[in-house]
């Protein structure tokens, strides 16, 4: 069994998208539609990396991506951001969250603006995993 | 985390139901000063009503137009959103298919929210309206607060409290109601945002009539007393509060005091003390909805309370 990669997004599309991709690359996929399920299969599954999306209902990217890079346990698992959110955005948001009193959290491996291409997902998976 | 079932009102979670060229982002923005009392997290929903996605003919349902017109509403949420995000707000996203009532309940009841605001505005001197009943309707079934926004005319913001805060001085109509009482608990939450407040209680020329000017007198003491201490209580919070006391038909006389006052919004309770949530808004805050030119923020009776009445 290949390693397990968590995709958390709320378009049904972009679930299917990379789902195919992680399964065509020899990855096990997991997948969850919001930032709430998301911690949930985090903390049920232990995946070896998450794609995340950033805006999504009940709990964004930037909430989970926070409580995941804060995270003694988690901290350590790659994040791949995959939004239509733009990159300089993102970074502010953490930047104003940490000035606000949350602690500080690194930037994400990778950040990819959607719509992705497949090849360019798995070539960033791949040079991240290894 | 949000805690609803403390009785103390929050206001963490705003839904904000937008048709674009009804409620935009200039609106939006206006409502940030809430962050003064707590906002977090917006929640952006743009509901696409089903007549936009229906085929002629009876041919049934147009899924490109339906995937057009999500991706139009998702690339306008992604600029919202980027700026939110940029300010430290959790944001979230809800574009659906369907009727706008029933999709924004649903999704208060998902994401827990403490505020709706839908729009509402004047078009060319005519009072144009979300859909037909649809804010009406959206009234009488939410469990939360309503905020109906419409902007104000330029003349009415002379100043920049006004322009900057639709908050800023607010018309609290009082009928002792338990949903009017919970409107103070509210605006108590609020005080970081709220300057003003005209509390204002209109009686009806009824009471009035047949009885002596002393009886009168003594009338205007007593409602002017309880309002006083409503006033008191808020202005122990650092709200500004005013007590007057109105005599005439309430739609009219709560116009006549916000336009008296300048106010930037009117707020009251959802309906009076003989009629229970969920069934029945009361004739005054409809006609206020439908009428008045003014934002207004509607709060619904607590469940307990429409409960114990029924």
């Amino acid at each position: 069994m290949g390693k397990k990669i968590l995709i958390v997004d709320d378009d049904p599309d972009v679930r299917l998208f990379s789902q195919a991709v992680l399964e065509e690359n020899g990855y096990t996929p997991v997948v969850a539609k919001n930032g709430e399920e998301g911690e949930a299969l985090i903390r049920q599954e232990a995946p070896d990396m998450i794609l995340l999306d950033v805006l999504m209902p009940r709990e964004s990217g930037i909430r989970l991506y926070r409580n995941m890079k804060t995270h003694k346990k988690y901290k350590n698992i790659p994040i791949i951001i995959l939004s239509g959110i733009a990159e300089k955005s993102f970074l502010r948001s953490q930047k104003v969250l940490t000035e606000f009193g949350g602690d500080p959290v690194p930037d994400p491996e990778a950040y990819l603006e959607k719509p992705v291409d497949g090849e360019e997902l798995a070539n960033t998976i791949k040079k991240i995993l290894g | 985390m949000n805690n609803k079932t403390n009785k103390k009102p929050v206001l963490q979670k705003m839904m904000f139901v937008t048709q674009f060229e009804k409620l935009g982002f200039g609106a939006l923005q206006s409502l940030l000063v809430l962050r003064g009392a707590g906002l977090e997290h917006v929640i952006l929903m743009n509901v696409i009503e089903r007549d936009r996605v229906a085929m002629h003919r009876g041919l049934g349902y147009d899924k490109d137009e339906e995937r057009r017109l999500k991706e139009q509403a998702n690339i306008r949420f992604i600029d919202w959103a980027e700026s939110l995000f940029e300010k430290g707000l959790e944001v979230g996203d809800y574009i659906v298919v369907g009727n706008v009532v029933s999709q924004t309940l649903e999704a208060v009841a998902e994401e827990n929210a403490d505020l709706i605001v839908i729009g509402q505005r004047k078009r060319k001197m005519v009072e144009f309206f979300y859909s037909g009943d649809d804010i009406i309707e959206l009234l009488r079934r939410s469990p939360r607060p309503v905020l109906i926004y419409k902007e104000l005319d330029s003349n009415s913001c002379t100043d920049a409290c006004l322009a900057d805060n639709p908050f800023c001085r607010t018309l609290l109509a009082m009928d002792w109601s338990p949903a009017s009482l919970l409107a103070v608990e509210y605006l108590k939450t609020m005080k970081n945002v709220v300057q003003d407040i005209s509390l204002i209680h209109v009686a009806s020329p009824k009471e009035l009539k047949g009885t002596s000017s002393l009886d009168i007198q003594k009338l205007r003491k007593e409602k002017r007393g309880r309002l006083a201490k409503i006033c008191d209580e808020l202005e122990a919070e650092g709200i500004n509060c005013r007590p007057h006391l109105y005599v005439g038909e309430p739609v009219a006389e709560i116009l006549r005091a916000a336009q008296e006052f300048n106010a930037s919004m009117i707020v009251m309770g959802s309906s009076g003390t003989s009629v229970w949530h969920e069934r029945w808004i009361g004739s005054t805050p409809r006609t206020i909805v439908e009428k008045s030119p003014y934002p207004a923020l509607i709060i619904p009776q607590a469940k307990e309370d429409s409960d114990q009445i029924q």
